[in-house]
C-alpha cells in the first residue's frame, strides 16, 4: 500500500519531509502546553473555589504561568521553522 | 471504516495535481524589512525600515498616552480620562513591581518596569491596528496591513537586553562584584559544583533569549496565524472560502488583541523586575 502511494507521489518529497517536520514540531510543543496550560487554569479554579478571597493575587501569578507555559509551543514553532528554512 | 478512509486517502492522492492548483500566497513576505530610508554608518546599518517606523510612532503614541492620561488633574469625581490612567498605574505598580522589586529599589526602578509595560503594550497593540505602512501600493494606493514591530526579533532582543544588562549592573552596584557574582553559585556538594556553576552562568544568557523569543514568537505566531487563515482563499483560489475563514480569523485577531497583547506586555514588564529584583537581593 505504501510502496503503492510512493509510487504515486511525483512531488518533490524533501519538502514533504519538511512539512512533516514542520507540523510535528508544533504539533508535540503545543500537546505539551496544552497540558500545562491546562494544568495550570485548573489549578487556579480549585484554589479559588477554596478561597475565593485570594483570587486577586492569584490572578497575577495565574498569567504569570500561562505565558511562560505559553511559550513554550513557540520554542517548538521557532525550531521547526528553522529546520524549514535552514535543512 | 478503516478501508474507507484508506481508499479515501488513495483517491486524493491519485487526484490530479491540477485540482489543488495553488495560487501565491507566503505570509512571510510580510515580515521582510526592506530600508526606506538607508543610513550606513560604517558597517552599522541604521536604516529607516518597517519595523523602525512602528517603533517611532510607538514611541510618541507611549508619550502622548503617557502625558494624556497620567497627567490630568486630580479631580473630585475622576473621569474617564483619569479612571484609564489609574488603573494602568495599579497594574503596574501592584501587579509587576511590587510582585519582583524589593522595596528600596522601587523608586529607582518603578519607572523603567512600568514604562517598559506601557511601551511594549502599545507596540503590540499597534501591530493589530490596519496602517497603510506595508511599503506596497496598489494602483499608487498604499495597501493597509498589519505588523507589528515586536514581531522582529532585533526589536525584542534589544528590550531584553536593557533588562540583562540593568540587572547586573544593579547587582554589582548594590552587592558589589565579589558578593553578587558569589550569589550565583548555588550551595551544592564540592564535586557537582563543576557541573552546576556552568549551568548557572548558562542560565543567566538563557534568560536574555527566552525573554526575547517569548515576545518575538508570541507576536510573529499571532499574525502568521491570522494571514494563513486569511490566505487559505488565496492558496485554494475561491471566495466562497471566505464564509469560513474570515469567522475564524475575527476569532484569532480578537483573542490576540484582548488576551496576548495584554499578557504579554505584562510578563515582560514582570520578568524585568523579578530578575532586577533578584539581583539587588540574591537569596543566599
Amino acid at each position: 500500500m505504501v510502496g503503492y502511494i510512493l509510487a504515486q507521489t511525483t512531488g518533490d518529497v524533501t519538502k514533504a519531509g519538511k512539512a512533516i517536520g514542520l507540523a510535528l514540531g508544533v504539533g508535540l510543543g503545543a500537546l505539551g502546553a496544552g497540558v500545562g496550560i491546562g494544568n495550570i487554569f485548573g489549578s487556579m479554579i480549585q484554589s479559588v473555589a477554596r478561597q475565593p478571597e485570594l483570587r486577586g493575587e492569584l490572578q497575577g501569578i495565574q498569567w504569570l504561568g500561562f505565558a511562560l507555559t505559553e511559550a513554550v509551543v513557540f520554542y517548538g514553532l521557532l525550531g521547526s521553522i528553522l529546520a524549514y528554512v535552514l535543512v | 471504516m478503516k478501508r474507507a478512509l484508506i481508499s479515501v486517502t488513495t483517491l486524493a492522492l491519485l487526484a490530479p495535481a491540477s485540482a489543488f492548483a495553488r495560487g501565491e500566497f507566503d505570509p512571510t513576505t510580510e515580515f521582510e524589512q526592506h530600508d526606506w530610508i538607508p543610513i550606513h554608518l560604517g558597517p552599522i546599518d541604521m536604516s529607516i525600515t518597517k519595523a523602525v517606523a512602528y517603533l517611532m510612532i510607538a514611541s510618541v503614541l507611549t508619550i502622548l498616552f503617557g502625558i494624556f492620561f497620567m497627567r490630568s488633574k486630580v479631580a473630585r469625581m475622576p473621569g474617564r480620562r483619569e479612571t484609564i490612567g489609574e488603573l494602568l498605574y495599579d497594574v503596574a505598580q501592584t501587579q509587576i513591581a511590587e510582585q519582583g522589586l524589593p522595596s528600596k529599589a522601587m523608586s529607582r526602578w518603578f519607572p523603567y518596569v512600568a514604562s517598559l509595560f506601557l511601551f511594549i503594550l502599545i507596540v503590540n497593540l499597534l501591530g493589530f491596528i490596519p496602517l497603510p505602512l506595508t511599503g506596497e501600493t496598489w494602483h499608487g494606493v498604499p495597501t493597509w496591513g498589519i505588523y507589528a514591530a515586536t514581531s522582529s526579533i532585533s526589536v525584542t532582543l534589544a528590550l531584553a537586553l536593557l533588562t540583562f544588562v540593568f540587572t547586573h549592573v544593579e547587582g554589582v552596584r548594590w552587592n558589589g562584584p565579589v558578593k553578587y557574582f558569589k550569589s550565583w553559585i548555588p550551595e551544592a556538594p564540592k564535586p557537582l559544583l563543576a557541573l552546576i556553576v556552568p549551568l548557572e552562568i548558562l542560565g543567566q544568557f538563557m534568560r536574555l533569549i527566552s525573554l526575547s523569543v517569548r515576545l518575538f514568537a508570541n507576536m510573529l505566531a499571532g499574525h502568521i496565524l491570522i494571514l494563513t487563515f486569511l490566505g487559505l482563499m488565496f492558496i485554494l483560489e475561491s471566495v466562497v472560502l471566505a464564509v469560513a475563514v474570515v469567522p475564524v480569523g475575527i476569532i484569532f485577531y480578537l483573542f490576540e488583541v484582548i488576551i496576548v497583547v495584554g499578557i504579554q506586555a505584562f510578563i515582560f514588564a514582570a520578568l524585568s523586575a523579578i530578575y532586577i529584583g533578584s539581583a539587588i537581593e540574591p537569596e543566599h
